[in-house]
């Protein structure tokens, strides 16, 4: 009798409006398909199969000289750097005065399963590249890659360096042994040869599968209610959505990338040892020596700072800068602390040397 | 003698039926072997059932040492919460980042594709007995025509360098 009496009725109230909340959520909120990840205006200005070139649209009178090229990484889409007018990446550095270009890498089909990491680095990367030069009359670019996709970038870079002026590597994927992610242990263990001989590219349902993993009870339980806790809270719910909407937007990974994308990195951990070979081309970190700012998010679970940090001590560049931020993966390119503390820095850089 | 047997039975069959027959033996094999796969997968599938079990009533304990009295409040309902999140995050992620779940889940995945491979071969059987091409064939094409675009891409660049070259003359 004690024990009835002593239970707050706040605690009822509290689990009526919880209910209430999720019974007026399909009332409240939009369908995925309404939302729009087209934040800021763009052009496509190039396309190479079902990769494409974006140009963003000036937000200033002049611009800085050297344009940005960002490689974006191959697991979602590039919209999470222009996720919402006031966290987008692209949109602030474009504030800042820089010219932006973007490579969404497309979705590839069964067809693009002999893709690999030489037609990425040498036949996309290489093509946008030499498209912004002549378009905007430079001899060099600025190249900032995400997560896998500045892997990619610096694969290009040493073996194109003469292209590039300066390199911004955000959380990039480096050393596959020193890296203490669960998608890391998952790697070393997969028979990706078998992998990608039955299926082909790696499906996106696999990509769910590895992310789910990641904190699940916080990711699966503490982050929905929250979102049914603030179903009112317009504002909440719109970021909420476009986050959700660009994390099941995942594309599969072309098969032969994939395979080599595990093994090289995750397995053998070729590329940090400058072991790593790319359409026969050996990569060499030591012949990156341009200006180099490697951005590492502290409480990054997707890919560790361990995995990370080694690029800044391997490469050949006396300029070079490693800003560490007391966030996660996503948090360092759209959030708060992003608009604030990372693109400052990043753009004050970026401007001694454009 | 046999060959001679089996010419009256063939002539009953023809067009894709006929294929089909003839190919029948080796869907049955692919069929026993699917079960010898099958066997496999269930060990490894057993086991990471077994894992996420184990983990969970190891994180509920943690949890019922750490909060033992039931939450009367609001407050303490969050707190609570926030305490069973913390702790089977943790335990979760420590049992994903081990070398026996990471070991296990690398045989589960490979005994899946094992019988998908073999589903692959039935369906093989069936599109090339109805004289389509197999998985194998449309591979090979794919193959062939990722080589082409980078031959072509590559004289393609070849051509602009020495149309460059000569412009500059």
């Amino acid at each position: 009798m004690q024990n009835e009496s002593a239970i707050d009725p706040k605690i009822f109230e509290e689990i009526l409006k919880f209910s209430k909340n999720v019974i007026d959520a399909p009332k409240l909120v939009s369908a995925p398909d309404e939302i729009s990840l087209e934040v800021t205006k763009h052009d496509v200005v190039q396309e190479m199969d079902k990769t494409r070139l974006l140009h963003y649209a000036p937000l200033t009178d002049k611009q800085h000289k050297t344009p940005l090229l960002i490689s974006y990484a191959l697991i979602n889409r590039y919209h999470i750097l222009d996720i919402h007018p006031e966290k987008s990446w692209v949109r602030n550095l474009l504030q800042q005065g820089f010219d932006v270009y973007m490579l969404d890498w497309g979705t590839p089909t069964s067809m693009d399963k002999y893709l690999d990491f030489d037609d990425y680095v040498n036949g996309y990367l290489d093509a946008y590249v030499e498209y912004i030069k002549n378009e905007s009359s430079v001899e060099k670019i600025s190249l900032q890659g995400y997560c896998t996709g500045a892997t990619i970038a610096t694969a290009y870079i040493t073996l194109h360096p003469e292209n590039v002026k300066n390199y911004i590597a955000t959380a990039p994927v480096i050393d596959g042994w020193r890296d203490t992610t669960v998608i890391s242990n998952l790697a070393k263990h997969m028979d990706v040869d078998k992998m990608v001989d039955v299926i082909g590219n790696m499906p996106p349902e696999f990509m769910y599968y590895c992310f789910s993993v990641l904190k699940p009870f916080e990711q699966g339980i503490e982050k929905y209610v929250n979102f049914f806790k603030n179903i009112e809270n317009k504002k909440f719910v719109d970021s909420f959505l476009r986050v959700e909407k660009w994390l099941s937007d995942t594309p599969p990974i072309p098969g032969e990338l994939f395979k080599q994308w595990i093994k090289d990195i995750y397995q053998d951990n070729l590329l940090i040892q400058n072991k790593m070979y790319v359409g026969n081309q050996l990569i060499d970190l030591k012949k990156i020596t341009m200006p180099i700012f490697t951005q590492v998010a502290v409480g990054d679970h997707l890919v560790s700072p361990e995995c990370s940090m080694p690029l800044h001590y391997a490469v050949g560049s006396e300029d070079k800068t490693l800003r560490m931020y007391p966030t996660g993966h996503v948090g360092m390119i759209a959030s708060s602390l992003s608009q604030k503390k990372v693109l400052p820095e990043l753009g004050k850089w970026l401007l001694k040397r454009s | 003698m046999h060959l001679m047997a089996s010419k009256p039975q063939a002539l009953n069959s023809i067009g894709p039926m006929r294929a089909f027959a003839s190919n029948s033996k080796k869907v049955s094999t692919e069929l026993i072997e699917i079960n010898e796969v099958l066997m496999g997968f269930n060990q490894y599938y057993t086991e990471y059932y077994k894992q996420l079990s184990d983990t969970w009533t190891d994180a509920q304990k943690k949890v019922n040492l750490k909060a033992p009295e039931v939450p009367h409040d609001v407050e303490q309902i969050d707190a609570f919460k926030r305490i069973w999140i913390d702790i089977f995050d943790n335990d979760f992620t420590e049992l994903f980042d081990s070398e026996k779940f990471g070991e296990n889940y690398g045989k589960l995945v490979s005994k899946e594709l094992e019988l998908t491979k073999h589903w692959n071969n039935i369906t093989n059987v069936i599109l090339q007995s109805v004289n389509l091409p197999s998985k194998e064939e449309i591979d090979e094409v794919y193959k062939e025509i990722h080589t082409l675009k980078k031959r072509v891409g590559k004289l393609e660049l070849e051509l602009k360098k020495k149309e460059m070259k000569k412009n500059a003359k």
